[in-house]
Parts: structure tokens; C-alpha cells; sequence
């Protein structure tokens, strides 16, 4: 089993019934292990804040959203993690590809990478980074099941390694 | 140019318990608490953008249930890619009212940057053809069970008076009231 589908197997685990997403590289992989899902509705946002607030809805309705996006797609997201997962305590979980870590070949995402966990930080949003030598779809339902006991955000670091 | 409140208590006279509301932030968050609305509510009273794609989520959780959103001309102009998401997804039972009066009403009656913008042509253009332009009650009324009959995506735009000596009622719920109450049965 890839990286990818355990991961997909961790967010069926958990009870997620819809995932939005704006892809780059990594998670555009991610996303096609998601659209074979039977379980898992795929949705394709153009914008990063939508995606959240259609997981927000998904899970204000009675179902589980996650999100899918880039990190330097996270930075754009500050005011609806504010304004909205924050502020009414939605649970919202986040994989989230950490360009420019130091795994990252691309060398333009080395800006991002840098300021990737101090923003996780300042934003005080609860993050893990994945491990994929340990147990990838128990930490994917680990973050979500944080997300809805805690009422708000989770997030979980991924890498392409992460998904081979 | 017709007053919101006569658009949203026409709006709201057409909802039944099988609708979902969601409300943008600003005047309609802040009326709705004081008319009868029949179905759920879910009112935002900030994240200005947000209601769309918030609908859209539960739209496509419940497609049991007839969502309703309600976005001013202001936040859609920030975002008003969310439209292509609409247009891709297809929900069957999402409705937008797009409330549009060119000022940024909550905010201390800006004007909105002064661009002609066509948000039927724009809403067309990114694939969302079950598109109507109203300007008053009675077309509200006509238009939006048209609008929900089509059973796709439909976006009303609701041309809307405005008014800066308004007596717009003050928010009067709380956020984490609005979520304890919101319940989809």
C-alpha cells in the first residue's frame, strides 16, 4: 500500500465524507488516491479559503470535511482560521505538503518551508508532521479525531515521500 | 431600489424546515435573528467570502435539503472565483442570492471600487447558468422557486437599496450560539 492510499485510509478510518482541495504536485497525487475513494466526495476549490469553509460546512451538516492544500495555500487562509473555523470552533483538518523542508528538491519552495512551522506557531495551530516509517493512516486519524474533540484545526505535515 | 428587509422577509416567507441559511456577515446576519425563519440558520458576522463555499459544503453534505446563501457584492468581489467551484461541484440544491448595493455596508458604507461589474455575465462566464436578476419582492418571488425548480447551481442577483441612515438592527447572537443552535435534522 503507497503512502497516498494510506493516508485515504486514514481519512476513511476516521469518517471524513468530503475533502476539498487546491492541489500542487504532492497533494494533486493525494487527490487522485481520494477520487477512488467510495467514501470520500472530492472537491476541487479554486481557492485555498474556500476550501476551508466547504470542509466547515461539510462538518456543520453532519459529515467530516478535510482539507488538502499546499503550504504556501495555508498562508492564504489566516483570515477564514480566524474568522471562521476559530471563531464558531468548527473542526477542521488539514494535510497540508511541506514545500520546502529540507527533503524538498524544488529549491523556490525553500521560502515557504522556513516559515511554515513558526506560522503553524503564531496561528496556534495544533500540527504534527508525518512519519512515514510509523503507523501513516493512524496519524491521519489521530489529527482528525483532534480536530472534532478539540473543535478546531489540526494539521498534518506531509512531504512526496510521504506518499510513495 | 427596493430595502433589504422587504427582499429577506420575501426571501424568508418562500424557506421551509427542509432549507438550510446561511448567512453572509453584515445586514443579513444581523436582521435574521428578528424574523421568523423557518428552516436552520447558520450566520456568519465576519470571514467576509465564506458563505458561498459554506453552503456549498453543506449542500453537497445534505443534498436531502435546499441550501440557501446569501453573499453581498463586496465579499463576492473578493473571491468571486468561488464561482468556478460552484459551477465544477454542481450541486443540485444550492441557491445564491447575491445582494448587491456597490457600497461595503457593515464596514461604514464604503464604495465598492467602481468597476461596472456584470455579476450575471460573470457568474455565466464561469458556468453557472441558472442566473436571474432581480430588483424587488415580487421577483424575488417569482424568481427564486424558478431558480430552485432547475435543480443546479442558480445564483439571483438582488439589486438592493442603499441606505447609510438604515436602522439596521445590531448583531445579536453570539457565534458560539449560532453554532450550538445550527442543526441540520
Amino acid at each position: 500500500m503507497s503512502g497516498a492510499q494510506r493516508i485515504v485510509a486514514g481519512l476513511e478510518a476516521a469518517g471524513v465524507t468530503l475533502a476539498a482541495s487546491v492541489p500542487d504536485t504532492w497533494i494533486g497525487k493525494l487527490m487522485a488516491t481520494v477520487r477512488e475513494s467510495s467514501k470520500i466526495r472530492a472537491v476541487d476549490a479554486a481557492r485555498e479559503e474556500e476550501a476551508v469553509a466547504i470542509a466547515c460546512g461539510a462538518s456543520l451538516a453532519g459529515g467530516r470535511g478535510a482539507v488538502l492544500i499546499q503550504n504556501a495555500g495555508l498562508f492564504n487562509c489566516g483570515g477564514v482560521l480566524a474568522g471562521l473555523v476559530d471563531l464558531y470552533r468548527i473542526p477542521c483538518f488539514f494535510v497540508v505538503s511541506y514545500r520546502g523542508d529540507g527533503r524538498d528538491p524544488v529549491y523556490y519552495h525553500e521560502p515557504k518551508g522556513r516559515v511554515t512551522e513558526p506560522t503553524l506557531s503564531a496561528w496556534r495551530l495544533p500540527y504534527a508532521i508525518a512519519d512515514r516509517t510509523t503507523d501513516l493512516a493512524g496519524q491521519v486519524v489521530h489529527g482528525v479525531e483532534r480536530a472534532f474533540e478539540s473543535r478546531g484545526p489540526s494539521v498534518l505535515l506531509i512531504t512526496g515521500e510521504d506518499l510513495a | 431600489m427596493t430595502p433589504r428587509k422587504l427582499l429577506l422577509e420575501a426571501l424568508v416567507a418562500m424557506l421551509t424546515p427542509d432549507d438550510v441559511l446561511v448567512s453572509c456577515l453584515g445586514a443579513n446576519s444581523r436582521y435574521l435573528p428578528h424574523l421568523a425563519v423557518p428552516a436552520p440558520v447558520f450566520a456568519l458576522c465576519d470571514s467576509m467570502g465564506a458563505a458561498i463555499p459554506l453552503a456549498l459544503g453543506m449542500a453537497l453534505q445534505r443534498p436531502d435539503r435546499g441550501v440557501v446563501a446569501l453573499e453581498g457584492d463586496g465579499s463576492l468581489l473578493m473571491c468571486p472565483n468561488v464561482l468556478a467551484t460552484v459551477a465544477a461541484a454542481r450541486p443540485t440544491n444550492l441557491t445564491a442570492l447575491l445582494w448587491v448595493n456597490g457600497h461595503y455596508e457593515s464596514s461604514g458604507g464604503q464604495t465598492l471600487p467602481s468597476a461596472p461589474v456584470d455579476w450575471a455575465a460573470l457568474a455565466r462566464g464561469f458556468g453557472i447558468t441558472n442566473v436571474e436578476r432581480v430588483g424587488d419582492a415580487p421577483a424575488l418571488r417569482a424568481a427564486f422557486p424558478r431558480a430552485r425548480a432547475a435543480k443546479e447551481p442558480a445564483l439571483l442577483v438582488v439589486d438592493v437599496a442603499f441606505d447609510p441612515n438604515e436602522p439596521i438592527p445590531p448583531y445579536s447572537q453570539r457565534p458560539d450560539e449560532i453554532r450550538a443552535r445550527f442543526r441540520i435534522p
